[in-house]
Parts: structure tokens; C-alpha cells; sequence
């Protein structure tokens, strides 16, 4: 009996009727913020929604497939109010830098903006360069640190010297060498 | 079907003489293609509506953009009335950016010659194109949305 009763008051006798032929009229204000509306856009706040979008949800998006984004950018200031007057009146008395306000009201980015390049390569050029640098420090540092050697003994000043007659004595160089250099008739450095 | 067109043809060029072949656009399928004035005026029709919605436009807007060609002078001109009609100037200079970016994607020579032939269109409704804006080279540096 009460299940009945309630599901009787649930049903309304009169049906809600729309009473503008037009769904969605963005010739008109947006209704002013209240409780519902905060309710019913909570990601979106107080923005129009114009159109059908990406996938039919109110949201903003810049791509170069899709102009159309289903929102506006910006929620509809008084200042913004007083232009899209002005917009419904003649273009040409409009300014540049009114139609310029309209469109960023509207939109985030113009194309030219969000298909301009990131310069991404520069800062991938030059991490890598850093990184490679980076390593051929570390590996430097830690040959000089960890795996020194001591120098062959062949490297000592006698040993060089010695070398260096041997090489004499074979002409090593004889054009334009070690040997041109020798005067091997006085037995000393040429003069 | 495609067996009828064919014999109707051979059987027009074995009466006839014809010194100079004719483009002729046969279907090999059983499904009716539209030809290229079929689709340019089913288009214009869509935008020539007189109490087009904002909501019409954009969905029209956004699904000739996917289509794999840039729309004739004649729709542009449409599309650009029917923004008028529901007073969103930016709506139509987003329309001419999305046709400027698709056509630099194809050739430099397209933009300007569409420019000059939806130029009336342009002079009689007030919009602005993207370069009087100054909207052909970018503005502001903001940051990408694939960065936040």
C-alpha cells in the first residue's frame, strides 16, 4: 500500500515541456551561476556550451582535427557581454583588438600556436651532448683514480736518450727526420 | 547494374562516331557515389539553412574537416553566411585557420587563391582573415597541453 502510494505521488501529471524550439540558443546570455548549474558543470564552471565537440562532452580542446571545440575558453565576463552585443551587430565596426578579444573568449590557442614546433630537439641536442661529456669525465676520473699505472721503465731519461742513438744510427728520418738534424760527419747536432 | 552501364556504353560508342572520348564516371560497385556537385551541394545546403544553430555549424565544421579534401570557395562562403546568422565572428575566423592550416599542408598557392575567391564573401560580411588578426604567425607562448 505505501510502495503504491509513493510510486504514485512519483509520477507527474503534467509532462515538462520545452518551451524554445531551439535546444542549445548561444544567441542568449548563459544562465547566471547558481547551485544547479555548479551541480551540473563542475569541471566546466560557468562556460557556454556551443556544440557537440569531440565525443559529446562539454570539453575544451585545441586540435587540428577537430576546430570546433564544444565549450568556450572563457566564461562570459560583463566585459565580453557588451562585445558579443556588439558582435551581433554590423562586423565592420568592430576592431581588431575586439575581434581579437572575442576569439581568445572563445578559444585557448590559434592554430599557429598549438601547431607551432616545441623546439624539443635543442634541449635533446644538448642533454645528449651533456651526458656524453658527463661520461667521458667519470671515465677519465676513474682510470686516474682506481686503475693508475706506473710508467714502463722505458720511459726514463736513459733509456730515451739511448733510443734516440739507436735511431740516429739507423737514419730514421733522413729527409726531413730526426736524422737531417744530425751532422753525422762532426758526430753532433747540425748547426 | 554494373553489367547494364557497361553494355549501354558500347553499345552508344559502336552507333555514334565520336572523335573525342568523354569523361564518364561508371560504377563498378552497386553502390550510388555522389558526384563532386552532388556533395558541393548537399553542403551548401546544410549551411544555407536559415535558422542554423551555432551547434549545426561546429558539427559541420568538424566533420568536413575530417574528410579527406578542402571545401569549395562556394561552401566556405555558406559557412561564413551562416555564422553570420548566428553572430560568432570567431567561429568563422577559426573556420578560415582550419582551412589556411589544411591548405599550406597541400600547397602555398591554395590559401591565396582561396582568399580571392571568398573575398566578396569577406568584404560583405566584415570577417577578418587570419592574417589581418595577425593570426598566421603564433601570438602567445603558451605551454602545451602534453606538457602540464
Amino acid at each position: 500500500m505505501l510502495q503504491h502510494q509513493s510510486r504514485a505521488n512519483a509520477s507527474t501529471v503534467s509532462s515538462v515541456v520545452q518551451s524554445s524550439p531551439i535546444v542549445l540558443d548561444n544567441r542568449k546570455a548563459p544562465p547566471p551561476l547558481d547551485a544547479d548549474r555548479m551541480r551540473m558543470y563542475p569541471r566546466i564552471g560557468n562556460r557556454q556550451i556551443v556544440g557537440y565537440g569531440l565525443k559529446g562532452k562539454p570539453e575544451y580542446f585545441d586540435l587540428v582535427m577537430f576546430p570546433c571545440p564544444s565549450i568556450r575558453w572563457e566564461a562570459d565576463t560583463p566585459e565580453t557581454a557588451v562585445l558579443r552585443k556588439k558582435e551581433q551587430g554590423d562586423w565592420k565596426q568592430l576592431s581588431i583588438d575586439e575581434k581579437k578579444r572575442l576569439y581568445r573568449a572563445s578559444f585557448r590557442q590559434t592554430f599557429e600556436e598549438f601547431t607551432a614546433s616545441s623546439g624539443l630537439w635543442k634541449w635533446t641536442l644538448g642533454w645528449g651532448l651533456i651526458a656524453l661529456s658527463a661520461l667521458t669525465l667519470a671515465y677519465d676520473g676513474w682510470r686516474r683514480l682506481a686503475y693508475n699505472f706506473d710508467k714502463p721503465n722505458s720511459m726514463s731519461d736513459e733509456k730515451l736518450k739511448q733510443q734516440m742513438q739507436f735511431h740516429i744510427a739507423a737514419r730514421q728520418g733522413p729527409m726531413n727526420g730526426l736524422s737531417s738534424k744530425w751532422d753525422y760527419e762532426t758526430g753532433t747536432w747540425k748547426k | 547494374m554494373a553489367y547494364l552501364l557497361r553494355s549501354a556504353l558500347t553499345q552508344s560508342v559502336s552507333k555514334t562516331t565520336r572523335t573525342m572520348w568523354t569523361t564518364v564516371q561508371r560504377n563498378m560497385s552497386s553502390h550510388k557515389k555522389e558526384t563532386d556537385e552532388e556533395f558541393d551541394q548537399r553542403w551548401k545546403a546544410y549551411f544555407d539553412r536559415p535558422n542554423i544553430d551555432g551547434w549545426d555549424i561546429r558539427q559541420g565544421i568538424n566533420h568536413m574537416n575530417r574528410l579527406d579534401l578542402i571545401p569549395e570557395p562556394e561552401i566556405i562562403s555558406a559557412c561564413l553566411q551562416a555564422c553570420r546568422r548566428v553572430n560568432d565572428h570567431s567561429l568563422a575566423v577559426r573556420y578560415l585557420e582550419a582551412i589556411r592550416h589544411k591548405s599550406n599542408a597541400v600547397s602555398k598557392q591554395v590559401w591565396p587563391w582561396i582568399l580571392q575567391e571568398i573575398r566578396p564573401t569577406l568584404d560583405k560580411l566584415g570577417v577578418s582573415t587570419p592574417e589581418d588578426l595577425g593570426y598566421d604567425k603564433p601570438e602567445l607562448a603558451l605551454k602545451s597541453v602534453d606538457d602540464m
